[in-house]
């Protein structure tokens, strides 16, 4: 029951997290649903925007999506995307945001809608469900073959 | 832009304050018109001048009521006042016979002037008082028949004089005072507005501060909570033995349940600090996102039908994140409390809104609530009975949220038929 055989809905996933059992979880989350092919981890904001800029003359190899999570050490989810957002075109077209977080603050909720590198503000923890709705939102991203 | 609100409302303190030292003040009037009026009456036996006392003094009230009725608004009625009491001290006057003492009248009119503060009020009088004194002074001097200013024989130009500057004088003084009372009223009322200000915004920080407080301690409480929760669903996948997928399930409850009064106590803490927002509504998303979220609640697995019922014909403008709330625990207690012996459970939504409010009904068919126990159910931390696995805050918050709208809420409900609440709240 643990590895379905199917090939996984996307090539490759960023998850940024400060909280290392959350990044367990998203790893084990994403890939018990066969999410994606590759599951990168970043515990460090300032550092996951650095391994991005330095995709940016191979798009290919770009996160299709990137979680977020806004409480962060050193650079929160907000600062991370005030960045973001200064970086290359090629970058953002190829990336999409989710913000997750356990945050039911409707003003969190406003900040991310708000930002328009922000796709969806999901809540934690990830689950089959949250990776579901995605796969039928973005069906058109996954991988061709 | 915040500047001037707060000139307003503190220009608008003062208008409230003069409004009432204006009625106050008019209220006192009307007994010394009516005085007045009355020593017209008495001062007639003597000389028998009861055609000028009644005819004068009717005259004088006849003109000071009917200018207040037809001008409420301005203060022109006060002007009339002042010519008002200056005839009266005139038809005093000539009523005695010319009778020295009764010049005294203009000043007890000067002073009763005072009370409305505003010393332009002394002009009218003023004039009415040298006018008179010049016209019956010159006419009784040049030999008029009939006219009676004073009982002296003398009356020259130098104690015209001399009486008019020290009436003019009594006038300024009392002009100064009501000039003074007004200035220091509005300096005193200037004071306390400036003081309920600062408190005002003592408040608003600590208040916000609150609001930070619970927020981030709420936030840190649920973030490895939902670790927890998000671990056992891994862990639940992991597992095949019965016992141990059992204590996964009773895990999850409790971690749920948890988080659950963890959010209630941000939603309250939200409610209570928040302004009402005004902003438009739209009934059938609001639901859905409901619905949406509150869709794999049921733990039973069974599918529970919505029956969603919206009569739009105006547009709506309420507080979103209230009407969220409210929708949220009736619609997830409906959801919640469903009865396992009925084979269609249902949750009912029915919204029909006109201009002036909207009507929200939620139903189900549910195990229902006991008679005895409504007039309790929205207090706080009252829980109907051990069965019940939520915080006691959940209909709490929701009346309270119902409150914030001026709304109303109420409720019907049987045991084993379940529960219909009734909400209604103006369109503002």
């Amino acid at each position: 029951m643990d590895q379905p055989a199917a090939k996984p809905s996307f090539k490759k996933i960023l998850v940024i997290d400060d909280n290392p059992t959350d990044r367990y979880i998203a790893k084990r989350m994403a890939e018990k649903h066969n999410f994606a092919e590759e599951i990168i981890l970043y515990e460090s904001a300032r550092k996951a925007l650095e391994y991005i800029q330095s995709l940016e003359e191979e798009p290919h190899l770009l996160p299709q999506f990137i979680f977020l999570d806004i409480n962060m050490p050193d650079m929160n989810g907000y600062e991370f995307l005030d960045e973001y957002s200064k970086i290359s075109e090629t970058i953002k077209t190829n990336c999409i945001i989710m913000m997750i977080t356990t945050s039911i603050h409707p003003e969190d909720l406003k900040r991310a809608e708000n930002n328009p590198s922000v796709i969806r503000f999901l809540n934690k923890p990830l689950n089959k469900e949250k990776f579901g709705i995605i796969e039928q939102n973005f069906s058109s991203k996954k991988k061709s073959s | 832009m915040q500047q001037e609100t707060e000139d307003l409302t503190q220009s608008i303190h003062i208008q409230e304050f003069l409004f009432a030292i204006k009625k106050k003040s008019d209220h006192l009037i009307n007994y010394f018109l009516f005085s007045f009026f009355g020593i017209g009456l008495l001062l007639a036996f003597f000389y028998d001048t009861w055609q000028i006392a009644v005819g004068v003094g009717s005259l004088l009230l006849i003109a000071y009521y009917s200018t207040k009725f037809a001008l409420p608004e301005s203060n022109f009625y006060q002007y009339v006042l002042s010519v008002v009491l200056g005839v009266f001290m005139a038809q005093y006057i000539y009523q005695m016979h010319g009778m020295f003492e009764m010049h005294f009248v203009a000043f007890i009119a000067s002073a009763i002037l005072i009370t409305y503060q505003n010393w332009k009020l002394q002009i009218p009088l003023m004039f009415v008082v040298g006018f008179h004194h010049a016209l019956f002074g010159y006419l009784q001097y040049a030999g008029s028949e009939n006219i009676y200013f004073t009982q002296l024989d003398y009356m020259s130009l130098q104690t015209f004089i001399i009486h008019m500057i020290l009436a003019g004088v009594i006038f300024s003084i009392c002009g100064l005072w009501a000039y003074q009372f007004k200035k220091y009223s509005e300096a005193h009322i200037d004071l306390t507005f400036k003081k309920q200000e600062i408190e005002n915004q003592e408040l608003k920080t600590a208040n916000y501060e609150l609001d930070r407080f619970v927020y981030s301690t709420t936030h840190d409480l649920r973030a490895p909570l939902n670790s927890i929760l998000g671990l056992i669903e891994i862990a639940e996948d992991d597992a095949t033995d019965e016992m141990t997928l059992e204590y996964f399930k009773m895990i999850k409850g409790s971690a749920q349940k948890l988080d659950g009064f963890v959010c209630d106590i941000l939603n309250y803490s939200r409610n209570s600090r928040m302004q009402v927002d005004n902003e438009q509504i739209n009934f059938t998303e609001l639901v859905n996102d409901v619905i949406q979220n509150l869709k794999f609640m049921g733990d039973s697995g069974r599918n529970v039908e919505f029956k969603i019922d919206i009569t739009n014909n105006t547009s709506i403008h309420s507080d979103k994140n209230r009407l969220l709330t409210i929708f949220n625990n009736l619609v997830s207690n409906a959801i919640r409390y469903q009865n396992h012996k009925i084979t269609n459970p249902f949750v009912s939504i029915k919204i029909d809104s006109t201009e002036t409010e909207t009507n929200i009904t939620i139903s189900d068919n549910g195990i229902g609530i006991a008679k005895e126990s409504h007039p309790k159910i929205f207090d706080m931390f009252y829980r109907v009975s051990s069965e019940s696995v939520g915080s006691g805050l959940g209909l709490y918050i929701v009346k309270e949220a119902v409150n914030k709208l001026n709304g109303i809420i109420t409720v019907e409900s049987e045991i084993g038929t379940g529960t219909t609440f009734f909400i209604k709240i103006p369109n503002n």
